[in-house]
């Protein structure tokens, strides 16, 4: 029976992603008890203080819809076998453009929002689209490429930041506050009276989440429901037979790259109409490399992401409290995190210990497997 | 500030020497990117290793209070990380992008949670008495009245950083080992066919972009700063491997390019003083890389265009001889 389910590639790959979570959990624990005066309280706040109150449960769904939507845009590319790494680039000039609409357009806040959040998709879209056609008809590497991209986003937000949108009584590099009309709504509708005031006070959770769950959906119908989806499959799996099989290969992927700009945008417009309520300076720092990670622990599996994405986003979220509460840094989750990277990534580490197992198992007296065969003959 | 102000400055002898002291952190790096890139593998790993070599080079200068231990443990520290770099993605065939992620998320936040269990404080070493390199003045250049200001008072690392340009350049293309290289960058079937191992060849190659880029590293908190601050490396790995594509893959390219860095980044800091934003110049190498980049992929094209061209004329010419022949 479980060896049956053993059998199955997904399953025993869900499983690898749970051990290699569980895996460094516990080395994170062993960290814990060599630096911390109080280990167990300490591990504690790191593993029940995102639920352990409203507001602290509420910055947990935030990240972790900022985290779901940068997990949609790594897996679309990763799926295509493309790395493209540019997603911090494509997050912060989507948080800039947003910004802009929102403070210099005067709509009403029906369209304002909207219009921000097309503007938003619409530059991840075109700072995807550059690395994508370099790649495409030149072939030029697009590690390098995306980088660079960010790069020059990243000074280019800082200098509109600074130059423009800043205030001049601002003593720091922030954009005045967002009006009303820029603000992303609750997710709960105001007729709700109870619980639309408690979570606004509390844990203001956005309409960001509907749109997350729906662009997973789409994500995953655009993947393997369209025949762009397919081409972007089969460029993943083999290009040259991509390629001999007519598909229009460098369209895939120029394509590939800019749709998946369109969700790291929308992450960056999340940042700043979602969470911050301004464009403030760095604003995804430390958010750089985490869709990676979770589209890693996504398989790169759109219906996933939002599974790896709250999982992971309850770890950084239970690192900040424990930092809060106890001797114990937060960086310790980063140790955690990159111990994840290599143990799902490591491909080779399952066959090794089938292999150490199957050893063992022939040094052993009992073989069920030469029994049978000797029975055979 | 007037534009004749800044370009006098610009023109200066101590503007050079900034920006060789500038360029030095991301020459050293770079060479290691060039090595691993030419073995056939993108080290994204070089901005951790350079970071936990700095901060080794300084933790230990300052338990031991010698600069040279605090050196080598950083070496040491630097070679080991690639070498984990090294055996996830040559014996466990885990992707090198994706380990080399993991290493540099693992460096940054590593060195910080190590800084805040030793010294209590999150942001630097500054309550450590660490040590630094000392400066080396060549004689030669004592008496050349331009050049002694701009080539006096460097550190050990600015030196460093021509000599393993020089000795790279000599690896690469006189030596065996350096042959291989790029052999197995080239095309590792082919390399391994004529006996060629690709594994230890790759190896080695990350083995010294981990020894370089610690150098790097090293350049950063015990020579440009006395001390290690948190992310201190600023991404300065990321442009070291921008460098070599900027620097077409070639050592000597590869050292100018970094200094094309260096250059706007000091640059950047003399047109903060004139109304010219900062961020605007900074953006320029960036832009250039990419424009680097495909007028790479273009030469490249070129290049295979050509070659098949002149199988097919040689071919043609082949057929009609026979053809001559056969009349």
């Amino acid at each position: 029976m479980i060896r049956k389910a053993l059998s199955i590639p997904s399953v025993r790959e869900t499983l690898r992603i749970i051990l290699a979570v569980l895996i460094a959990l516990t080395l994170g624990f062993i960290i814990t008890l060599v630096v911390s005066k109080d280990p167990i309280g300490a591990y504690n706040a790191f593993l029940t203080g995102p639920v352990s109150r409203l507001n602290r449960a509420g910055e947990w769904i935030k990240e972790s819809i900022t985290l779901t939507l940068l997990g949609l845009a790594v897996a679309m590319v990763f799926k295509a076998n493309l790395f493209s790494i540019g997603q911090d680039g494509q997050m912060q000039l989507g948080a800039l453009i947003s910004g802009i609409v929102v403070l210099y357009v005067p709509l009403p806040g029906i369209l304002r929002i909207p219009l921000a959040l097309i503007a938003a998709g619409l530059v991840g879209y075109l700072w995807g689209l550059i690395p994508g056609l370099l790649k495409a008809h030149l072939n030029a590497n697009e590690i390098v490429s995306t980088l660079m991209l960010t790069a020059i986003a990243g000074r280019f937000y800082e200098f509109v930041l600074v130059t423009y949108l800043k205030p001049p009584t601002a003593g720091y590099n922030v954009s005045a506050a967002f009006p009303p009309e820029g603000l992303l709504p609750s997710f709960i509708p105001p007729f709700m009276t109870d619980l639309y005031q408690l979570f606004t006070s509390k844990a203001n959770i956005t309409i960001m989440i509907y749109i997350a769950i729906a662009l997973v959906f789409v994500t995953y119908f655009i993947m393997y429901r369209t025949p762009f989806g397919y081409e972007l499959r089969m460029v993943g799996a083999n290009m040259k037979v991509a390629r001999y099989g007519g598909v229009n290969t460098k369209r895939t992927i120029a394509l590939a790259m800019a749709v998946s700009g369109i969700l790291a945008g929308l992450a960056g417009a999340h940042l700043t109409m979602g969470i911050h309520g301004r464009v403030i300076t760095q604003i995804t720092a430390s958010l750089g490399f985490e869709g990676i990670v979770v589209a890693l622990l996504a398989r790169n599996n759109p219906l996933m992401v939002p599974i790896a994405a709250l999982a992971y986003g309850y770890m950084r979220a239970g690192a900040d409290i424990m930092e809060r509460s106890s001797d114990v840094p937060r960086e310790m989750v980063l140790v955690i995190q990159a111990i994840i990277i290599l143990l799902v990534t490591a491909e080779r580490i399952l066959p090794m210990v089938q292999k150490a197992i199957a050893e063992r198992r022939d040094a052993g007296p009992a073989q069920p497997a030469e029994a049978e065969a000797a029975k055979g003959e | 500030m007037s534009f004749d102000v800044v370009l006098r400055s610009i023109l200066s002898a101590a503007f050079l020497a900034s920006v060789l002291r500038i360029s030095t952190p991301l020459i050293l790096p770079a060479l290691g990117g060039l090595l691993t890139d030419l073995s056939g593998a993108v080290n994204i790993a070089l901005e951790g290793t350079m970071i936990v070599g700095a901060f080794t080079g300084v933790i230990v200068s300052a338990y031991t209070q010698s600069w040279i231990l605090g050196v080598l443990a950083g070496i040491a520290a630097g070679v080991f990380i690639s070498g984990v770099l090294a055996f996830f993605h040559l014996y466990l065939k885990t992707d090198v992008i994706l380990a080399g992620i993991a290493i540099n998320i693992i460096s940054s936040g590593g060195t910080i949670f190590l800084l805040y269990m030793l010294t209590g404080d999150k942001g630097s070493t500054s309550s450590l008495a660490s040590k630094v390199v000392p400066n080396i003045d060549l004689p030669i250049f004592q008496n050349i009245p331009f050049l002694d200001q701009v080539f006096s008072g460097h550190n050990i690392f600015v030196w460093l950083a021509f000599i393993l340009t020089a000795l790279t350049a000599v690896m690469l293309y006189r030596t065996r080992l350096g042959v291989h290289i790029r052999a197995v960058g080239e095309n590792p079937t082919a390399a391994e066919s004529v006996g060629i191992n690709v594994r230890r060849t790759q190896l080695i190659a990350m083995l010294l972009s981990g020894f370089l880029a610690s150098l790097g590293g090293m350049d950063l908190s015990m020579a440009y700063l006395n001390g290690f601050t948190r992310d201190m490396t600023a991404g300065r790995g990321f442009i070291a491997l921008a460098a070599v594509y900027l620097g077409g893959r070639k050592p000597w390219g590869t050292l100018i390019a970094a200094m094309v860095f260096g250059l706007a980044d000091a640059l950047s800091n003399q047109f903060g003083s004139m109304n010219i934003p900062s961020q605007l110049v900074s953006m320029i190498p960036y832009a250039v890389t990419i424009l680097a980049l495909v007028v790479y992929a273009v030469r490249q094209r070129q290049v295979i265009i050509d070659r098949a061209r002149k199988f097919q004329e040689r071919h043609m010419a082949e057929v009609a001889e026979a053809k001559a022949a056969n009349d």
